[in-house]
């Protein structure tokens, strides 16, 4: 089995598209992440939820355990809108990281290894350029473990 | 021989001050090349006293880290900075003066780079909420964490350096450096009012923000609290009892830590993940290194050269160490500096005298607040720069400058009346 055999249409949004927008796709339709396209339609990278979080919780507030308890409801609804008015170029990791895409041909254990390496919870299947669609974790567990 | 070690030395401390590589990688390469051209043998290095690692510090350093590490995990700190943001009544500057004193008192019972660990974060929440801009919290809290640390032995790593070396007590630094370190917080405290005078504007709506924090939230385990905190105590007991039970603070810290890890319920990579290996690593190979220097007689020349030129004059020599020492203690980090100066110290009292070994106290005090004029004189303020770093703060070394600077000078300036009156007129 095959990478483009895996793969099933995903949601994806553009660098400048509107950070808010991206999250409540994420949210409505419970993503694990969302695929980051080019403006000509090629995918850039995986921005998974978590990176989302990275970005809205304080690095102060993800360092230190017991200042996230104390923080209240209306603090973190705070936290949350200064997702307002960014793009999700924004949102993504500013160092240099392994991008979690494989080509339709990608064996599916070379999906499942850099699933692993780049602890990503998707990865986006490319041919010719064009995003084919995305495997998720949840469809790669299930391709190794049928009627779990 | 001895140009050999001098060159290795200087060599080592050049790359340490400049960072080409790291300070580790620098120290123990230098005390590598030391032992491998036989400057200073095996013995010499581990075993002998006078110029091997001193133990006593690493081993101190290490106790104290690993209690600090479950202290950490308690929640306690947090718990105090809120109230005190709460008790302030989300008045800036009242705030300011809450942090400050409350970063003083604990980098006297803690090392000062734990103390801006656990006092930056709820710093950065408190300042956020109240829309004021952390910086100037941020350097106010770690120029007070370098005051507060010279109060005692434990507060500062020049500090656990200069007892070892000059066989100083926990309460010789209480006595001797304590008195001058109150005094000196109370003019920093009013130095803050007029230093950061532009950071106390703020919007009274946004206290409510502050006085919503849950800081009985902060600590999830009381039982561990009360674990940690019995020892603490214990130690610090230890610590000023020390003398009268003839026992190595050393020794006091490690039975802490032991007796707490035996009772935390913590897994090693719990209580062993404050310990600062690197920093270990680095004293081992800094006292190497200065041990070569010492077998080699430099140390000995150079504490002559200096009795010479201050014609035995022990006021004169004070005030020197002190100002010097201040000055240098800007420019590079104030451990390796010590650990470089406190034999050439120790040899300058025995040739020339030491009442009320006044030469220590003017090598710490120097040492301790010079550390407060650049960023790079003291590992708390690089640490403090790094976590400003990570949250979107830049504090350039001019901007720090601006306000160490001033604070070394006038603290300083402030010890030499201290040291005259104290150990000379008064004497």
């Amino acid at each position: 089995m095959r990478a483009r055999d895996l793969a099933v249409p995903f949601p994806a949004v553009s660098l400048d598209e509107d950070a808010l927008t991206a999250a409540r796709l994420m949210a409505d339709r419970k993503l694990p992440g969302i695929v980051v396209c080019h403006g000509d339609g090629s995918p850039h990278t995986i921005l998974p939820g978590s990176q989302v979080l990275r970005f809205v919780i304080p690095r102060y507030v993800q360092d230190d355990e017991a200042l996230a308890r104390v923080i209240d409801e209306q603090a973190a609804d705070d936290m949350f809108a200064e997702l307002a008015g960014k793009r999700v170029r924004d949102l993504l990791p500013k160092e240099e990281y392994e991008l979690p895409v494989v080509k339709g041909e990608d064996t599916v254990m070379e999906v499942a290894a850099l699933m692993a390496r780049a602890h990503s919870p998707l990865v986006a299947v490319v041919e010719e350029g064009r995003l084919l669609g995305c495997v998720t974790v949840a469809d790669l567990l299930e391709r190794y473990l049928p009627g779990a | 021989m001895a140009v050999f070690a001098v060159v290795v030395f200087v060599a080592a401390y050049v790359l340490i001050v400049t960072e080409r590589i790291h300070r580790v990688a620098a120290a123990l390469g230098g005390a590598g090349i030391m032992l491998a051209a036989g400057v200073v043998g095996a013995e010499d290095a581990f075993f002998s006293e006078e110029t091997g690692v001193d133990w006593n510090v690493v081993f101190l350093l290490l106790g104290m880290m690993i209690i600090v590490g479950v202290l950490r995990e308690t929640g306690v700190f947090e718990y105090l900075a809120i109230t005190a943001a709460k008790r302030a009544k989300g008045k800036p500057f009242r705030v300011m003066v809450t942090f400050v004193v409350l970063t003083a008192v604990a980098s006297a019972l803690l090392d000062n780079v734990t103390t801006v660990l656990l006092v930056a974060p709820v710093t950065l929440l408190v300042c956020l909420r109240l829309g004021v801009p952390p910086v100037p919290f941020l350097i106010a809290e770690v120029l007070a964490s370098n005051i507060g640390g010279a109060a005692t032995l434990i507060g500062d790593p020049p500090n656990i350096i200069i007892a070892s070396r000059g066989d100083l007590s926990f309460n010789d630094f209480l006595f001797n450096m304590g008195p001058i370190v109150v005094l000196l917080l109370i003019v920093y405290l009013g130095l803050c009012r007029i230093l950061f005078r532009r950071a106390f504007s703020y919007d009274e709506a946004r206290v409510a923000q502050v006085m919503s924090l849950n800081e009985k939230d902060a600590i999830e385990d009381r039982v561990l609290l009360a674990k940690a905190g019995a020892v603490l105590l214990l130690v610090t007991v230890g610590f000023v009892l020390h003398s009268a039970l003839d026992t190595e603070v050393s020794v006091i810290a490690l039975l802490g830590a032991g007796l707490l890890v035996s009772i935390a319920g913590l897994s090693p990579k719990e209580y062993l993940g404050e310990v600062e290996w690197p920093t270990l690593v680095f004293f081992a190979g800094l006292f190497i290194m200065v041990g070569a220097l010492i077998k080699v007689g430099i140390i000995g020349s150079l504490a002559e050269l200096v009795t010479d030129v201050t014609g035995g004059n022990i006021l004169l020599a004070a005030m020197l160490l002190l100002v010097v020492s201040g000055v240098l203690s800007g420019i590079v980090d104030n451990i390796p500096y010590v650990a470089t100066m406190a034999p050439l110290v120790a040899d300058l009292a025995e040739d020339a005298g030491n009442p009320g070994n006044v030469l220590w106290w003017a090598l710490a005090l120097g040492a301790d607040l010079g550390g407060n004029a650049t960023i790079v004189g003291a590992s708390a303020n690089v640490v403090v720069l790094g976590i400003a770093e990570r949250n979107g703060y830049h504090i350039s070394f001019l901007e720090f400058f601006k306000y160490g600077g001033i604070v070394a000078l006038l603290t300083i300036a402030l010890c030499v009346p201290y040291l005259w009156l104290r150990y000379f007129v008064l004497a």
